[in-house]
């Protein structure tokens, strides 16, 4: 898969995928693979997907969604898709694709803050 | 601009293209941002399907006219096995597991007016429209 | 599409639909050309028939206001003879159906009402059938040709003046309906990170899908964390507006946001429950303030009242 439309950052023990453009079916599937092995590797706690700049997100993209945080969970860690734009939001729904048992967050930046609040608290509470 | 274009559906690739082209043509009647992402993601959910059965077919992208309104037509055609059963095809289980099968419940939510017309062996043609009020 | 319906503007009536129109009011070749024949005669009785027929308009208060001013009138006076002599003219095409459209046009937008309309039209063929009855004393029968043929025409050209007076009004309160739906939507950054949207009022799909497009743009903007859609002000709910509001929840949670629904009254609930909706969908609370609380709550915020400054007041 090219590394380049969706390439994987290290933050620590989070992994942080940036969809740069839209994938074709391959490529999710290869980045499922990716990342499982990459969270396997590093023993990633989390992982968040950026799909900023994706304009449509269709049935394929949010079941493949959906089966990386799967899968990640299956492997102990927890998946945060971010980046959905209203539009893409709305249709979606009006799709019945709510992704529902994943976690979402609005941005990167939101996802990070309250993983590190998440953090904070269970730092406090050990 | 044109008012009709035709895109062959034969990879992936193809896929991207179509929703390209619907959004360029459905802006040219000023839709907004809101409805052209609702409708290439519609174009997304037909050209998919025919893809992942029949391998190969067409979209039929075209600016219509109806007494005072206008809207853009989008028919999907492929000569794939068909769907035995449409009636079951079409109902609405909208559960949250992500849009099963076919899709085209939540294809015709997303649009004002959607046909399916599909013979086994023959192939099937799925047509819909979006008017701008 | 013809070129010629390209041409014409917004408010046209197709080919096949005047053709349809002209065949279910039987009116044919045969009456275009009993028109054309009595051209003359009209030419003839015009001015008298347009100095009665608005003898007639001003003699009642609520036509004549619409006629107060001398130069509209006189204005208004030759127009009207034009649209006289036009209908023993022949030839009415395409560009016979654009004008009358447009006189309906103007009748709307000057406000008259309808029934002064038809009251009008109908002055004018009682008007006609007498001059027709004085022309043909000795003919009796070609005067009922001519006004049968007319009376054909005149309807044709109701229908067809009446039907953009219909549209004009339509577009005018779609309009209206727009601009009270962006007066009524406003979504509200309470705190930071905590938005309110109250509804008030009926939600139809239109309103719904602009309340929700709104609020998640909304989302984006003020970056919020927590929704609270307060309800109270909905009088009733049905299932297309529970969905709506499920629609809405879950797009919202697609961008991060939580949403809480506040305000459904204990028979809306009720309601809810019986159609089906899984409320586990969605949280909600019985009132706007509960709706707030918990929202504040979800933020780390703590509400605590200020005891010194209420003691310094009751001084």
């Amino acid at each position: 898969m090219n590394r380049a439309r969706a390439p994987i950052l290290k933050l620590g023990e989070t992994l942080v995928v940036s969809v740069q453009e839209a994938l074709m079916d391959a490529d999710l599937v290869g980045l499922r693979d990716e990342l499982v092995a990459e969270v396997k590797m590093y023993r990633a706690t989390c992982v968040i997907i950026d799909v900023t700049v994706l304009d449509v997100l269709d049935s394929f993209a949010a079941r493949t969604l959906r089966h990386i945080a799967q899968m990640t969970q299956l492997l102990g860690a927890r998946t945060v898709i971010v980046g959905i734009q209203p539009d893409v939001a709305f249709a979606m729904v009006q799709l019945g694709l709510t992704l529902q048992g994943t976690e979402t967050a609005l941005d990167l930046e939101d996802a990070l803050s309250r993983l590190n609040l998440k953090l904070g608290r269970d730092r406090r509470a050990q | 601009m044109p008012n009709e274009l035709n895109v062959p559906i034969r990879s992936e690739a193809d896929l991207v293209t179509a929703r390209l082209r619907g959004r360029e043509m459905a802006s040219a009647l000023q839709f907004s941002s809101s409805e052209l992402t609702l409708i290439a993601t519609a174009i997304s959910e037909v050209t998919r399907n025919i893809l992942s059965y029949a391998g190969t077919g067409d979209l039929d992208l075209r600016l219509v006219r109806q007494g005072q309104r206008m809207g853009v037509s989008i028919v999907a055609r492929d000569r794939g096995p068909g769907i035995a059963d449409l009636f079951s095809a079409m109902q609405d289980g909208y559960s949250t597991s992500g849009g099963l099968g076919l899709g085209l419940p939540g294809s015709k939510r997303l649009m004002d007016e959607f046909d399916v017309a599909s013979e086994v062996g023959k192939g099937t043609t799925v047509t819909m429209t979006k008017w701008k009020m | 599409m013809a070129d010629h319906e390209s041409l014409l503007p917004e408010s046209s009536i197709p080919g096949d639909e005047v053709r349809r129109r002209k065949e279910f009011l039987e009116f044919t070749d045969n009456d275009v050309s009993v028109l054309e024949g009595v051209n003359e005669v009209a030419i003839r009785y015009a001015d008298s028939m347009i100095d009665d027929f608005y003898r007639h308009l001003m003699s009642f208060d609520e036509t004549r206001a619409f006629f107060a001013d001398p130069e509209l009138l006189k204005h208004v006076k030759g127009m009207q003879k034009n649209y006289f002599m036009r209908l023993t003219q022949g030839n009415y095409d395409q560009v016979y159906v654009a004008e009358r459209i447009k006189i309906g046009q103007i009748h709307e937008r000057v406000g008259l009402p309808v029934k002064s309309y038809f009251g009008m039209y109908c002055f004018y063929l009682r008007a006609v059938l007498g001059r027709l009855q004085e022309e043909y004393k000795a003919t009796p029968e070609q005067a009922f040709k001519v006004f049968n043929s007319l009376m054909k025409l005149t309807f044709f050209d109701m229908g067809l003046a009446i039907d953009t007076y219909i549209e004009s009004r339509e577009r005018t309160i779609q309009g209206q309906q727009e601009a009270i739906r962006e007066l009524s939507t406003p979504v509200l950054l309470l705190r930071p990170g905590l938005l309110l949207l109250p509804i008030i009022g009926l939600i139809d799909t239109l309103r719904a899908r602009q309340l929700t497009e709104q609020l998640l743009r909304s989302v984006r903007t003020n970056r919020a964390r927590v929704v609270v859609i307060d309800v109270t002000g909905v009088p009733s709910v049905d299932t297309k507006v529970a969905n709506h509001l499920v629609q809405t929840v879950e797009a919202a949670r697609l961008m991060g946001a939580v949403s809480i629904v506040s305000g459904i009254a204990p028979d809306i609930a009720q309601t809810m429950v019986r159609l089906g909706i899984d409320l586990r969908r969605i949280r909600t609370v019985g009132d706007l303030q509960s709706g707030i609380e918990e929202a504040e709550r979800q933020l780390g915020y703590m509400v605590v009242k200020n005891e010194a400054a209420e003691s310094e007041d009751g001084k």
